[in-house]
């Protein structure tokens, strides 16, 4: 990196196409429906999901990026995919998820959500593999990490409900506060052993909290746990960071509040106000933060050189110049070609930034 | 209230009208031939005389009920967005994206100016409508949820796609007018996600409708209205269709605050469910109904289209909306 954007990152922002229109990319759909009519089993259905994670790490390679995922492929959404996994949580019907036109199953709480066993853990492990496994990208060796990627506390809860007794007695995980609490807890003990596993970066993403800001104590109050689980870590000398990601909403008038929470690097979807990116280059920011500069909403390509030296304005006002430039949230809704074009957008911005030789321009 | 509109355009309902919201489920002969014209194996002729033989069947199926004012059940669509996106220029079809668990489809995406191509729907209405002497309604899709199920590569921002939209959608309007179609709907499945745009949507359905001689519905789902009620109401529309059964019909309680003062086409059956309600289960909606609304304002039908349905649930879903509105007519 030259001086000029000394920890300019190109990151992912979590999933990533699961599917593509030529036949190979489509065996995942292919053999989840035909476990459905039971032509195939359970192991088929996780070689497909090996297969399709594979190719997910392998074009953010190929695209030059840092901070790479698993693509969540193995996700049913962000949020039965975790919640699911967890003792006394059923699943339900079907809601929007936020402004997409995407939907996912809600949970409903018949008691205290309790994590049994690894959320993502065995996800993040293969992925880690198989990306030992991949040939590295000419100037990457040792340079790629994978990022774990969380649904957190708030959001779980602010998208369940608690089953109805039907005997009048009131609920205990009927108050939403409960109910964050509870994921809280079960994110947390997720988090530690993540950074067992070796995780050094952990993205927990909040959409509801800026979104539904009048909960924002909730929100608040149940990040403790989850700060409380990496600060256990790194005590334990591990290297772990969290990085909080919020999207799907203008964050503009909760920036002076999301940069002050006590996570290690603050996402940002910067692609709902333009001002938003205004405001950071003016204020600065006490921490890293992710700019989600990149549309994951629109196939429409950005110019490399507007959001160059958008960064450029940001960059020197960002603590310890450290930032994340990734899409400005999962790409999932797009097609893969053009999620795929906008990772390769995100390297063309660096090179816009850097010259081509990473020069400083 | 516009049963003095319905009047004027010579339309004569009963009160409690009874209608649906726009799709049917595909007979299984159906289904296979448009598998079978995807793969080339039959021409678009012979797909066609099936889609017609379909949109008779459905007639003639909701005559038989007695409901009043018919579908043709969509029989010739698939997705409401890309059935149009298909037809005007300006779009081409995106690749693959998902819409929930292992269900994907082709978004489409502006590329260039929309276009309005001559006629699209109008030729199904025609042919629907010399099926029956009852109202047929003509079937859109509204510009603003068009402009929000579509990527966009061409327009400055989302208000400018909504408004170049609305004005090909007019001219839709206006040909199905011309045809002689009486009650159009636009739906706008879309418009409550996100309130903050609200004055588009509603923007882009007066350039839709504004001086137009019909009676106008919209049909809206799975949104938070109580976000965007009463705003919602200046809509450019006679009529919101709405589904009401789906959430135990608390959307009567954000009524209670602020008057409804248009008509309403009442879900008053779940549409999501192989589960058949009760005959007089569906009763109590419309008596539940009548505590907020007035008689006048009230039409009957299910929460939303009913094409997720097995033919048989839909015929029977429908018989539950007919009969709880003829128990009120007397």
């Amino acid at each position: 990196m030259s001086a000029a954007a000394p920890g300019l990152y190109l990151s992912s922002t979590g999933s990533y196409p699961r599917i593509g229109d030529s036949p190979e990319l489509q065996v995942l759909r292919k053999t989840i429906a035909a476990l459905d009519r039971g032509e195939r089993t359970t192991a088929d259905l996780l070689d497909a999901e090996h297969e399709m994670t594979r190719r997910a790490i392998a074009d953010q390679m190929k695209a030059g990026l840092d901070v790479i995922t698993d693509g969540l492929v193995r996700w049913y959404d962000p949020i039965s995919h975790l919640a699911g996994k967890l003792e006394n949580v059923k699943i339900r019907g079907l809601l929007r998820f936020f402004d997409t036109n995407c939907y996912f199953r809600q949970p409903v709480l018949t008691g205290k959500p309790v994590r049994r066993g690894p959320l993502v853990v065995n996800e993040y492990s293969f992925a880690r593999n198989a990306l030992g496994h991949l040939p590295t990208p000419k100037g990457k060796a040792g340079k790629l990490s994978i990022k774990p990627v969380l649904t957190g506390p708030y959001t779980l809860a602010k998208f369940s409900q608690a089953e109805h007794s039907g005997n009048g007695e009131p609920e205990s995980f009927a108050s939403l506060e409960t109910r964050a609490m509870a994921y809280a807890e079960a994110l947390a003990a997720e988090i530690g052993a993540l950074a067992e596993y070796g995780a050094e970066l952990i993205q927990v993403d909040e959409p509801a909290a800026v979104k539904f800001s009048e909960d924002w104590t909730i929100f608040e109050n149940s990040l403790a746990p989850l700060i409380a689980a990496r600060d256990k870590a790194r005590e334990a000398g591990r290297k772990v960071e969290i990085a909080l990601y919020f999207y799907f909403h203008d964050c503009t008038s909760l920036y002076e509040k999301l940069v002050k929470l006590p996570a290690d690097i603050i996402g940002l979807d910067c692609t709902y106000n333009p001002k938003l990116a205004d405001l950071i280059a003016s204020a600065g920011s006490p921490k890293a933060l992710g700019l989600g500069l990149v549309d994951a909403r629109n196939t429409r390509l950005e110019d490399p050189e507007v959001l160059a030296w958008q960064i450029e304005r940001m960059l020197s006002k960002i603590d310890g110049g450290r930032a994340y430039l990734g899409p400005s949230s999962g790409l999932e809704y797009l097609p893969r070609d053009r999620a795929f074009a906008k990772l390769e957008l995100l390297n063309r911005v660096r090179e816009a930034l850097l010259g081509p030789k990473g020069s400083v321009k | 209230m516009s049963r003095e509109k319905l009047k004027s355009l010579g339309l004569k309902l009963p009160l409690f009208p009874t209608t649906s919201v726009g799709s049917f489920p595909k007979p299984d002969y159906l289904a296979k031939a448009r598998t079978e014209f995807s793969k080339g194996k039959i021409t678009a002729d012979q797909l066609r005389e099936l889609e017609r033989k379909a949109t008779k069947f459905w007639i003639k199926t909701q005559e038989k009920l007695g409901v009043d004012v018919l579908v043709d059940g969509e029989m010739y669509r698939g997705d409401m967005v890309a059935y149009f996106a298909e037809r005007l220029p300006g779009f081409t079809e995106g690749g693959l994206v998902r819409s929930y668990g292992n269900r994907y489809y082709h978004k489409p995406i502006i590329t260039g100016e929309v276009e309005w191509p001559g006629p699209v729907t109008v030729d199904w209405w025609k042919y629907a409508q010399s099926l029956t002497k009852k109202p047929v309604k003509g079937m859109l899709t509204g510009a603003y949820t068009i402009m929000d199920w579509s990527f966009n590569e061409h327009y400055a921002d989302r208000r400018a796609t909504a408004m170049a939209l609305a004005g090909l959608i007019r001219k839709e309007v206006e040909a199905l007018i011309a045809a002689g179609c009486k009650i159009i709907q636009i739906d706008e499945p879309a418009l409550s996600v996100r309130p903050e745009e609200l004055p588009i949507a509603i923007e882009a359905m007066e350039a839709t409708t504004k001086d137009l001689s019909a009676y106008f519905i919209t049909h809206a789902c799975y949104g938070a209205f109580e976000q965007i009620y009463p705003g919602m109401l200046e809509l450019a529309v006679d009529n919101f269709d709405l589904e009401m059964s789906n959430n135990d019909l608390g959307l009567l309680e954000v009524f209670r605050g602020q008057p409804f003062t248009k008509d309403i086409s009442f879900g008053v059956v779940d549409v999501h469910t192989h589960t058949m309600e009760e005959e007089d289960a569906v009763r109590r909606r419309v008596e539940q109904a009548l505590t907020i609304l007035s008689k006048d304002q009230i039409w009957v039908d299910p929460d939303c289209g009913l094409k997720t349905r097995t033919v048989d649930e839909a015929i029977e879903k429908l018989r539950l909306c007919v009969a709880a509105a003829e128990a009120f007519r007397h």
